[in-house]
């Protein structure tokens, strides 16, 4: 068992770093981030990136989508992009039943949400009503319509972007719908060299966006959650887990605080977290880097003094803990 | 969290009743003690708590609510300012004005002292550290204010200022870590406070209990110590002397000129039951240490002298003799030469501050009987002794002393003067003695005083022996012809104008000021110019002070006197006081204490060594000399060896208690039983001897009281075993704390080194401890973590130093978080990367750069915050 682990596990990593560099053939200079999506990818979560427009974001979850569906048939993924806008219906995401004249029946029409990875771009923008047809796909995998329930396909995986709320024509998400997403990211602009490098290279670029290969199959992907499960986490590790999500509820300049469900989506990103970073067990490290893109989204502060400092500080205490703990 | 946030308003109440209220307790102590040591304060220390109060609770709820500390402060004092200015209108008068001012400006500043305090509980980390140290400081400047200062005093104005500082930085840690959200927070708090409190209290507890012993004596040597008389004060003169034990005793020499040293120091309590008759004033009340018969007039000194004729003083050594045996000394009665109007009186001495080895009681003492200090007292008084007197009934204090109006005294005094009238002429005197008690130098100025001597008779045209002495004390007395006293009281006389000058002449002629070693230096020489035997006598005066125990006395140091004794045919050497009162200062009453009451019948004493101890079973055998039963002693012939029981004995020296375990071998010890059974022994005959009495005597003997008594010869020895508090050496402390102080200055500034040190050392047995060294030495460097994680910090210190850090890291990470083993090569590389990554370190900085980082004390200090 324990060989067979190891060597899944020199797989899995072979395989994870074979995604992230396909990925980088198009996204340049932004190698944390991946991470980050592929963490998500394989802790069975979903993505919420949140930037300015023009910072690649949606680029980022195409390119991510073909690298597992690839643009050429087979065992691929299956990639469904939906642009949301004001006037977007929910029947428009799960499908609808319609009468079918032959057989004089309804028969159901499946929506976009049958997919493997789904981006939902500019998810924001559609009204409360939509933001809500999405819960149930996202935490269970699966879409009930009347009282028919339709099971999702085994990968499912949401990229949803969104431009920050400060824009006109958005929507906040509820707090209900934040807490489906295993992490929130910040995209964020590239590093000048690599902006000039982008400048220089923007042709082969857009070239390699229209070419990117298939780098893994949906059951490759489904055999790196089974392995990213099996990563080991140290009782110390889920101890300061439990500690700073506690912390958040219990501090007086937040108003909701983090939930159990966030707690396990961080300890399932923790494991992912780790293979992806070649390790088979969970450290400091992984923790410090995780703790902000899982937990920033799901607390609502009072204030934006809060905002900036709060977690960091509550962090940093668990760190300080952390280091100075002896295990052995 | 470090964020500022306003405080839950439950957060706010414990801070008022955990932190302001002990404060304000605490404030109000401080304030009156404040008050009470500086009369400026005017006493108003209720209204001053009252401001401290009001500044600290406003305080507290006000910077509860999240207001910037700098500029709401700033508010405060400019409206503080706008108010005195209004005052200044609205007052009518000046004197309202001035009045009020300065009210307002003593409201104002403890109000705003309050106000930080307050605000600094509120808000501040570090501040009940510093608030602590103010009141130290305090404490500090009110304990110079206290006129003696003893042990008891610093333990009792520290211990309130150590309680309420452990209080108070325990507390406000604990409130500042509080967690209101939390359920039974009530339960919680007084659950810790309880819990605090109670470990505080059993560790004082403990303390007092430990030390109590040591504490009063330490007590006692301390008194002894204050006054400094080592010498080297020229210009200070005293009647008593320090021994090199801290203890005190009368001086052997007493010197003219310089200023009498008083201090308010108790050195020994006395028991006298011989009132005058039909008055409650007892007789005699003059305690003689010493006599001086000699006067040096190149020192211009008066001495004492061991070859005087007819000596009568009796000195022996209380710590040398055995308990309750008596001394006694019968040739000092003969040599007394008095017979008439003497009766023998006794005393009983209860030493406080005075060397174990005087013995001071009225003249003519013969007979010491040394006797324990009942246990209740034992840390009031270290030994005591009963003495017998050969006392005249004419030696009273009040003999030629102003009787102010008290007509039995004047009685008192007209009879004894009328008794001592007939003696005009020494006949049947031995001629040496004389010629030894009316000796003067030779010289002008004596012969000066002389001269004043004959006019004073003359004028007086006194005949007999005793109406010299009383125009003596007359001319003392006298008013010169502006009305004004002739003679002045006062401890400062002052020096001649030329050096070596008779201070004595200058004294008489041309000062009159002086105290009482003048006085009676100008009338023995007065009186032996008349041919009156005199002597100068030293001891100490009994002041009347109370008639709560009557009969006992209390003797304080400033009661050190010196007096003139006469010498009458038959009837001896009588008192003689010409000091005149002094007018200027008013003694302030000393309060009496408990004397000493309740001593045990002694049934049994043995005198002798011991032979053998068993401190386990507490058992003793002890070879006797002579033993006291039935209060009379009997000698043995040959020494007769003992069984003793002493597990309830109390063992004492004269330096203090004693354990049992104190005693050894060959020790000379009397060992007192308080046993009532031993008394129904056999009938005792004066001719048995000690041998013989002790078998009859139920074996083991039970002893009560045990003696250690020094021998002369064996001092030194016991010095280290005992309980001996030696006089403390200011100086040597000071170079003691001085040291202290190096040391502990040079361990901050090495504190970093050594624990780079420790950590070095452990550095490479584990993966832990090495990155814990090398953690602390990059901190010290002046590369700590900070925020960053383990690994991000690594790549730094690799992209920084070309090291390999990063590999170290992600090993140690994985030997503490994976379940995996780490491989060999892992294993190796982190043995092996400590020296190579100090040595390039090392390399990448230059010298001077690293030691500088080296030995911030704030690195150092922030490593051991953050790891």
């Amino acid at each position: 068992m324990e060989e067979n682990f190891n060597e899944n596990l020199a797989q899995s990593i072979n395989d994870i770093q074979r995604l992230i560099e396909n990925v980088e053939t198009v996204i340049r200079g932004k190698r944390s981030q991946i991470k980050l999506i592929v963490t998500a990818l394989i802790a069975r979560g979903h993505i919420l990136m949140e930037d300015n427009p023009g910072t690649g974001k949606t680029v980022m979850a195409k390119t991510l989508a073909q690298s597992i569906s690839g643009n050429m048939g087979g065992n691929t993924a299956d990639f469904k992009r939906i642009q949301f806008t004001p006037d977007l219906l929910p029947m428009d995401l799960i499908g609808s039943h319609i009468f079918d004249d032959r057989n004089k029946e309804f028969i159901f029409k499946k929506g976009p949400l049958f997919c493997n990875v789904l981006l939902a771009d500019e998810i924001n923008r559609a009204s409360p009503k939509v933001q809500s047809a999405l819960l149930e796909c996202m935490a269970e995998n699966q879409i009930t319509i009347g009282d028919i329930t339709y099971p999702l396909e085994k990968l499912f995986f949401t990229i949803a972007t969104q431009n920050p709320i400060e824009l006109e024509g958005t929507y906040p998400l509820p707090a209900a719908q934040l807490d489906r997403f295993f992490m929130k990211i910040h995209f964020g602009y590239v590093d000048e060299d690599t902006e000039l490098l982008i400048y220089q290279n923007y042709l082969s670029i857009q070239q390699n966006q229209i070419q990117v290969k298939q780098a893994l199959s949906t059951d490759e992907i489904l055999f790196l959650q089974n392995t990213a499960e099996q990563v080991f986490i140290h009782s110390e590790i889920l101890k300061a887990v439990r500690n700073i999500v506690v912390a958040t509820r219990n501090n007086d300049e937040i108003v909701l605080g983090a939930s159990t469900r966030s707690g396990i989506a961080f300890i399932k990103c923790l494991k992912a977290y780790a293979l992806v970073n070649g390790r088979e067990y969970v450290t400091e490290d992984d923790f410090q880097e995780l703790a902000h893109p899982v937990l920033d989204h799901r607390i609502t502060y009072r204030n934006k003094e809060a905002k900036s400092r709060l977690l960091s500080l509550m962090i940093e205490d668990e760190l300080n803990r952390l280091s100075k703990l002896k295990i052995h | 969290m470090i964020l500022e946030k306003s405080n839950n308003i439950r957060k706010v109440a414990m801070q008022c009743l955990l932190l302001a209220l002990p404060t304000i307790l605490f404030a109000f102590l401080i304030l009156h003690r404040l008050n009470e040591a500086y009369p400026i304060l005017k006493n108003q220390w209720i209204y001053q708590g009252i401001y401290f109060a009001l500044g600290v609770l406003l305080s507290i709820v006000f910077y509860g609510k999240r207001f910037r500390f700098v500029s709401t402060t700033i508010l405060l004092c400019l409206l503080f300012y706008i108010g005195y200015k209004l005052l200044r209108k609205i007052s009518v008068g000046e004197f309202d004005m001035f009045f009020f001012s300065v009210q307002y400006g003593v409201f104002v500043f403890i109000f705003i002292i309050g106000w930080l305090v307050g605000s600094g509980f509120s808000r501040r980390h570090i501040f009940t550290i510093s608030w602590v140290l103010i009141l130290f400081c305090i404490e500090i400047i009110l304990i110079s204010k206290v006129a003696v200062v003893s042990a008891s005093v610093i333990v009792f104005s520290f211990a309130p200022v150590l309680l309420y500082g452990f209080y108070i930085i325990y507390t406000a840690e604990l409130v500042r870590k509080l967690n209101e959200r939390q359920t039974s927070f009530g339960w919680y708090i007084a659950r810790r406070m309880f819990g605090f409190m109670a470990v505080v209290l059993v560790v004082i507890a403990i303390i007092f209990l430990l030390f109590r012993k040591e504490l009063f004596t330490l007590e006692r040597a301390w008194k002894n110590v204050q006054p400094d008389y080592s010498g080297k004060n020229n210009n200070s003169q005293s009647l008593t002397k320090t021994n090199r034990d801290g203890t005190l005793s009368n001086n052997g020499q007493m010197p003219l000129g310089g200023s009498l040293n008083k201090t308010k120091q108790l050195v020994f309590v006395a028991h006298l039951d011989n009132p005058l008759p039909e008055s409650d004033i007892q007789n005699p009340l003059y305690f003689t240490a010493n006599y001086y018969t000699k006067f040096d007039s190149a020192t211009q000194a008066f001495e004492t002298d061991s070859l005087m004729p007819y000596n009568d003083l009796f000195a022996p050594d209380p710590s040398e003799y055995p308990l309750f045996f008596t001394q006694t000394d019968s040739s000092v009665i003969k040599n007394s030469q008095a017979i008439l109007s003497r009766k023998v009186v006794e005393t009983q001495v209860y030493k406080v501050a005075l060397s174990a080895k005087d013995f001071i009681a009225p003249n003519t003492a013969f007979a010491m009987q040394p006797i324990p200090v009942p246990n209740e007292y034992e840390g009031q008084y270290s030994s005591a002794y009963n003495a017998k007197m050969w006392v005249s009934d004419l030696n009273s204090a009040y003999f030629v002393y102003n009787p102010a109006g008290d007509s039995s005294l004047e009685k008192f005094q007209e009879q004894r003067f009328a008794l001592l009238r007939p003696d005009t002429i020494y006949t049947g005197i031995d001629s040496s003695f004389i010629h030894y008690y009316t000796k003067i130098p030779q010289g002008s100025t004596y012969k000066k005083i002389e001269e004043l001597a004959y006019d004073i008779v003359r004028k007086d045209s006194a005949q007999s022996t005793i109406d010299k002495i009383i125009a003596i004390r007359n001319y003392f007395l006298s008013k010169d012809e502006f009305g004004q006293p002739l003679f002045q009281y006062t401890d400062n006389p002052g020096e001649p104008g030329l050096p070596n000058a008779n201070k004595l002449s200058y004294f008489l002629f041309e000062n009159r000021k002086g105290y009482c070693a003048y006085f009676a230096g100008a009338t023995l020489f007065m009186l032996r110019a008349l041919h009156i035997p005199s002597r100068i006598a030293t001891g100490f005066l009994t002041v009347d002070r109370s008639s709560k125990n009557p009969g006992w006395y209390w003797f304080y140091e400033d009661q050190a006197h010196a007096w003139v004794q006469a010498f009458f045919p038959g009837y001896g050497w009588i008192d003689f006081d010409t000091t005149i009162p002094d007018i200027n200062t008013q003694q302030a009453p000393q309060p009496d204490g408990t004397p000493p009451l309740g001593t045990q019948k002694v049934y049994f004493v043995a005198d002798g060594t011991i032979e053998n101890i068993d401190t386990s079973k507490k058992l003793m055998q002890l070879s006797v000399n002579k033993i006291l039963y039935k209060e009379k002693s009997f000698s043995a012939k040959e020494t007769v060896s003992i069984n003793t029981d002493i597990a309830f004995a109390r063992c004492t020296s004269d330096t203090g208690l004693l354990k049992i375990s104190d005693l050894t071998k060959d020790m000379h010890i009397s060992a007192a039983s308080y046993d009532a059974s031993l008394d129904k022994a056999a009938f005792i005959k004066t001719a048995d001897t000690a041998a013989y009495i002790l078998n009859y005597l139920k074996k083991p003997i039970s002893i009560d009281e045990i003696k250690v008594i020094e021998q002369a010869g064996n001092g030194k020895k016991s010095e280290r075993r005992f309980l001996n508090i030696q006089a403390l050496n200011w100086s040597k402390i000071l170079w003691v704390i001085l040291f202290a102080l190096i040391i502990f200055m040079l361990l901050i500034i090495f504190a970093p080194f050594i624990i780079w040190q420790y950590f070095n050392i452990r550095a490479g047995r584990k993966i832990q401890t090495t990155n814990t060294a090398v953690l602390f030495y990059l901190n010290q460097l002046g590369y700590a973590r900070r925020n960053l994680s383990p690994q991000a910090f690594a790549e730094n210190i690799d992209k920084k130093f070309m090291t390999d850090f990063n590999r170290f890291n992600s090993i140690y990470q994985k030997d503490k978080y994976s379940k995996l083993p780490l491989s060999d090569d892992e294993q190796q590389f982190a043995t092996n990367f400590y020296k190579t990554f100090i040595r390039q370190l090392k390399s990448k900085i230059y010298w001077k750069e690293r030691w500088k980082q080296f030995f911030h004390l704030s690195n150092t200090l922030f490593f051991f915050m953050k790891h």
